[in-house]
């Protein structure tokens, strides 16, 4: 099979020194963010995408995936010993996670959660592999209204499915799309909304504001919260062996947690926090002893950090297929990949080939690194919980002002990214979600050139999209939901799968 | 603090939004539409403006009935926030000058104290430990000419 020599090529070329250190700084980085309460992924992503410039675009790729996933495993392990959740997929961990540290499993939760996600993971690869090829094969025959509607239906559901306030999503969606036209417009070199700023001519550039919303606005929030040192339990080496009732009980939860999170993960949102809560409903429904749940259940442990390991890798595929991310850390990836001149997309597949399958290899032994990295380390990780905030964000800061101002050695980015801080602070004080917004300003210039381009083909007949049955079904689908949603108050029913965005995200 | 009002900071930055729904109305409208057969580059932008004055108008409404709100900062809250983004601003302006090491170190130091870190010592070592992490960072690893300021 064609696949299996291009995967082979991709371990050949994953296995040079500068890759698998990228693999390695990035799992380990992100576990260490992942434990740190704070600080989440995206902010993270953005942080380290000026330091990746200087390596290759699969480089680059290889390192940030490492931080999402190694967040995923990070995570956890402050929900189990400390009750803190490292970031917002790890909340559900808290409940029986917590519970089984108190009752002295803590070593057992700690190593099947390790051997889960790393099951997980690997599933997850797994899957990407076989079908974002096969995706970004069939959405080679997509044209502009076909993308401009499947992204129409990614608005209607991140809006929905991000925020507590669906209007409170579209709107930060639709800023974020106004904020991408400022600058001259590529189409017919049109300055927009410059008025006769030079620094705006080529438009306000994308990490700045990733890192001021997501990077400064999160120090400003952990610099003027209340410093509560946590206690962390203690583990040793020798308890980290879960008994054999613990690994009978974990074996399904794992897979279902894992299959259950890669679909998931292919909805737009915060889909990582969104597989953690599904995942657990779930095994709470079918276990036969749910009043075991929040009391210390294995199954509640290991399905929901299974789910958000794999869910990641399900969110890889619409953005290595299409181009088009539907989470934060996959719009920063969005970013970084364009600044290496990688478009992702059905293209990416025949024309960069290799960036793919180098990336696919590397996860799958970046999962290997993780799962080596987070047994023995566990303990070291619990204790960086307990870092000072005062200690931290100050050195946070600093990486965030230096690293912003080398990559154009520009200082009106280094004003962008504290502008954006501030506001990033308030909106987060009011629950406005984050990750449209930011997903909103990356996919700004492909919906207006999927609106122009659509108007062009159609020659301004606008009902010649009935002729084109993909992009009907997707606005169809966006149609029905919109519906769904404004009808369910009339009969007195909420629509499920409402997941409040954590700052983290 | 818990108070009840009609009016909050919140409700003032959807007014917000919704002026600059108008701006951005207004200042597309002089781009030009163009026609749907070959669209100008006032068209789209047009679009984006009106769902954000859409959008935020709906949110204004909804919001205007008085509920209870938590005010944004405390007292010493709001210091701590104006010392930081002053200290942020200072670092952009003094750093051409001075460079980026001492700017670091001197910013660092700053953002421990207004985050009320003990001592001196421990302030001082971080602050020296920044500058050098910092230093090692961008020019021994990653070759970026930063500028050096007073250090040349």
């Amino acid at each position: 099979m064609e696949g299996w020599g291009l995967l082979y090529n991709g371990f050949i070329n994953s296995l040079t020194l500068v890759n698998l250190v990228a693999c390695f700084i990035g799992a380990l980085v992100g576990t260490i963010v992942g434990v740190l309460p704070g600080l989440g992924p995206t902010a993270t992503m953005a942080l380290m995408l000026p330091f990746t410039m200087k390596y290759g675009a699969t480089t680059g790729l290889i390192m940030m995936t490492g931080v999402w996933y190694g967040a995923m495993y990070g995570g956890s392990t402050t929900s189990i010993l400390v009750n803190i959740p490292g970031e917002a997929a790890s909340v559900v961990t808290c409940l029986d996670g917590y519970q089984m540290c108190k009752k002295g499993r803590a070593g057992a939760a700690l190593a099947v959660v390790a051997v889960g996600s790393f099951v997980a993971g690997t599933l997850g690869i797994m899957g990407l592999q076989f079908f974002a090829p096969f995706l970004g094969n069939a959405a080679l025959s997509f044209g502009p209204p076909e993308y401009l509607a499947f992204m129409l239906l990614a608005f209607v559901l991140l809006s929905n499915l991000s925020s507590d306030a669906p209007l409170k999503g579209a709107l930060m969606i639709v800023f974020g799309l106004f904020l991408s036209t400022v600058g001259i417009n590529p189409m017919d070199s049109y300055p927009r909304f410059t008025f006769g700023y030079d620094n705006l001519m080529l438009g306000i550039d994308f990490l700045p504001i990733a890192m001021g919303f997501f990077g400064i606005s999160e120090i400003l929030s952990v610099a003027l919260e209340k410093y509560v040192k946590p206690e962390v339990n203690k583990i040793r080496l020798k308890d980290l062996y879960p008994n054999r009732k613990e690994v009978k009980r974990s074996v399904y939860p794992t897979l279902r947690g894992s299959i259950l999170g890669f679909f998931v993960g292919l909805l737009p949102g915060p889909c990582t926090v969104i597989s953690t809560f599904v995942s657990y409903a779930l095994e709470k429904r079918l276990s036969k002893t749910p009043e075991q749940f929040g009391q210390g259940a294995i199954e509640g442990v290991v399905a929901p950090e299974a789910a958000n390991n794999s869910a990641v890798m399900g969110s890889m595929i619409p953005l290595l297929t299409l181009g088009i991310p539907f989470a934060g850390p996959s719009a920063v990836m969005l970013a970084g990949l364009r600044m290496h001149n990688v478009e992702p997309g059905p293209m990416l597949f025949t024309t960069n080939p290799d960036v793919f399958w180098t990336f696919v290899a590397a996860m799958y032994l970046g999962n290997i690194m993780l799962l080596i990295l987070n047994l023995p380390l566990v303990g070291a990780f619990g204790r960086i919980a307990v870092i000072r905030p005062q200690v931290l964000m100050p050195v946070i800061s600093l990486i965030c002002l230096v690293g912003i101002y080398s990559v154009r050695n520009s200082l009106f980015d280094v004003w962008v990214m504290i502008i954006a801080g501030v506001v990033g602070y308030f909106l987060r004080k009011w629950k406005f979600p984050i990750a449209p917004f930011i997903i909103g300003v990356v996919l700004g210039p492909t919906t207006e050139n999927s609106v122009r381009q659509s108007l062009m083909m159609f020659k301004g007949d606008v009902s010649l999209i009935l002729d084109r049955p993909v992009a009907i079904i997707l606005l169809a689908l966006a149609a029905a939901f919109l519906a769904c949603k404004l009808a369910a108050p009339l009969f007195g029913k909420k629509v499920a799968l409402k997941v409040e965005e954590d700052d983290t995200l | 603090m818990a108070k009840i009002a009609r009016f909050r900071l919140e409700t003032i930055f959807d007014l917000v939004l919704m002026i600059l729904g108008v701006i951005i109305l207004i200042v597309s409208w002089g781009y030009g539409f163009g026609t749907f057969r070959r669209p100008g580059p006032g068209l789209y932008p047009f679009f984006i403006g009106a769902l954000v004055l859409f959008f935020s108008l709906i949110l204004f409404i909804l919001e205007m009935k008085p509920k209870k709100t938590e005010s944004v900062f405390t007292k010493e809250g709001a210091l701590t926030f104006i010392l930081m983004i002053v200290t942020f601003c200072l670092w952009i302006v003094v750093m051409p000058l001075l460079g980026y090491v001492v700017v670091t170190f001197l910013a660092t130091f700053a953002f421990t104290k207004i985050m009320k870190l003990e001592g001196w010592w421990k302030p001082l070592a971080i602050s020296v430990g920044t500058a050098v992490f910092i230093y090692l960072l961008f020019d021994y690893w990653l070759y970026i000419d930063l500028p050096r300021g007073i250090l040349g």
